[in-house]
């Protein structure tokens, strides 16, 4: 086939090019995430007492889960488009993180010393990371395959980004099951769970991400 | 320059890191002149083919094939013979991800983004490392012949002949729609499908002659 014959059969009948498609596949696929994870949640731990939330460690819970998946959803689609700048959305992402980690130092700091240790570790350090990891997954697929529709030219980057969207999805759900109190407990095994989810997608990106 | 932006400090991506900046810093007046003309008479055909006008879709999508075959030629000097196969894959890519493209972006960037995709994607198969191709980024490619601008443009594998090998719903949908020029909704009479249907079948029957020629280069 000539090219000219290829341009002409790609013009012909193309009609208008698809509108907002980055946001409405990668919307369809964070709400399906986001479902699927305050369902897992509710499934296989059961919410705690929503009084909870007005305490600053369970609250923050919420706060950071919803800044981060703002950041890395924003960092996503911009990764989704060939060319598009990502700086800014990659500096807003970093930021969460490190705000995180800051404000989770600053309650250690704060905490007397005697129980400082007590605090951080809680009793489900160990597991912690993990439920987060696991209710990430189910968005994690589904944020790759809505990634795969478009057209991400830095894979293991574009994977990266949903890995995260992803464990803030995850970490969402989780923190609506979790019963620990304290905010550096919060900033040390959210971010981890969190980070976890990111490899993997950064890990898979470049192995599934072809178009 | 502003054909192809630096995409900033990367995330965590690996071996293309090198590849991120499309042309050097010493270029030259002239070059960019050239480049800022491309984007200054290709954006409002593209605009106008984003909003559904065919005939200024296929003028921005020649435009964009003879810049391509520029890009691609300086960059696949190993394998002449396989730049109109990859123009034409790239023009296939342009169109099927038409819909990520967004007013912010240059037009001109965000096609070369997608050749350069594709040509990575080529380099791997041929097994080489990306770090290599990045040598050759530094070219310039309005230097490019311009010879062969007149020519066929005969790839060596045929997407005709390819697309006897997708399913026969999504060729029928193809063949009446973009060879025999119905409407959708003409097709969809004919063949009683819904209009949604059929241009679900066509985008897919494309995107599955996409990964045909992914496949047979």
């Amino acid at each position: 086939m000539r090219t000219d014959d290829l341009i002409q059969l790609l013009a012909q009948g193309a009609g208008a090019a698809p509108r907002g498609l980055v946001q409405r596949r990668l919307g369809a696929a964070l709400l399906l995430g986001l479902a699927a994870s305050v369902a897992g949640a509710y499934a296989w731990l059961g919410f705690v007492p929503r009084e909870l939330f007005a305490l600053s460690g369970p609250g923050f819970k919420l706060g950071y889960a919803a800044a981060m998946a703002l950041a890395a959803g924003w960092l996503s689609m911009r990764l989704a488009r060939p060319a598009a700048r990502v700086e800014m959305a990659a500096s807003a992402t970093a930021g969460v993180l490190l705000l995180a980690v800051v404000v989770g130092w600053l309650a250690w700091r704060a905490t007397p010393p005697d129980v400082r240790v007590g605090a951080l570790l809680g009793h489900s350090w160990a597991l912690c990371p993990w439920f987060v990891l696991a209710l990430s997954l189910p968005a994690l697929a589904a944020l790759l395959w809505a990634l795969r529709g478009l057209a991400p030219t830095r894979p293991r980057a574009a994977g990266f980004a949903a890995g995260l969207l992803a464990g803030a999805l995850g970490a969402g759900g989780y923190a609506l099951a979790c019963t620990e109190l304290a905010v550096s407990f919060v900033a040390a095994w959210y971010t981890l769970g969190i980070l976890m989810a990111g490899l993997l997608g950064a890990w898979l990106g470049p192995r599934l991400l072809r178009w | 320059m502003r054909e192809a932006p630096r995409l900033g400090p990367q995330v965590a991506c690996g071996g293309a890191t090198a590849l991120q900046n499309e042309l050097p810093m010493s270029h030259t007046r002239d070059a960019d002149d050239v480049a800022d003309d491309f984007e200054l008479r290709l954006r409002p055909l593209w605009l106008r083919a984003q909003a559904g006008d065919e005939a200024a879709y296929r003028t921005a999508l020649q435009r964009m094939a003879v810049r391509l075959r520029a890009y691609l030629r300086r960059r696949m000097q190993a394998w002449p013979d396989e730049v109109e196969d990859l123009v034409q894959e790239t023009l296939l890519a342009l169109h099927l991800q038409r819909g990520t493209w967004d007013a912010s972006l240059p037009v001109s960037a965000w096609m070369l983004a997608i050749a350069r995709h594709k040509l990575v994607d080529l380099w791997r198969r041929h097994g080489r490392r990306a770090q290599e191709l990045a040598s050759l980024d530094v070219l310039d490619e309005h230097d490019a012949p311009a010879a062969g601008d007149h020519e066929q443009h005969l790839a060596r594998r045929d997407l005709g002949v390819l697309l006897g090998s997708i399913s026969s719903a999504q060729r029928e949908a193809i063949v009446l729609t973009k060879i025999e020029g119905l409407s959708l909704a003409e097709v969809s009479a004919r063949t009683g499908a819904s209009v949604a249907a059929v241009k679900v079948q066509v985008h897919r029957g494309l995107k599955k002659l996409a990964e045909l020629a992914w496949k047979t280069t």
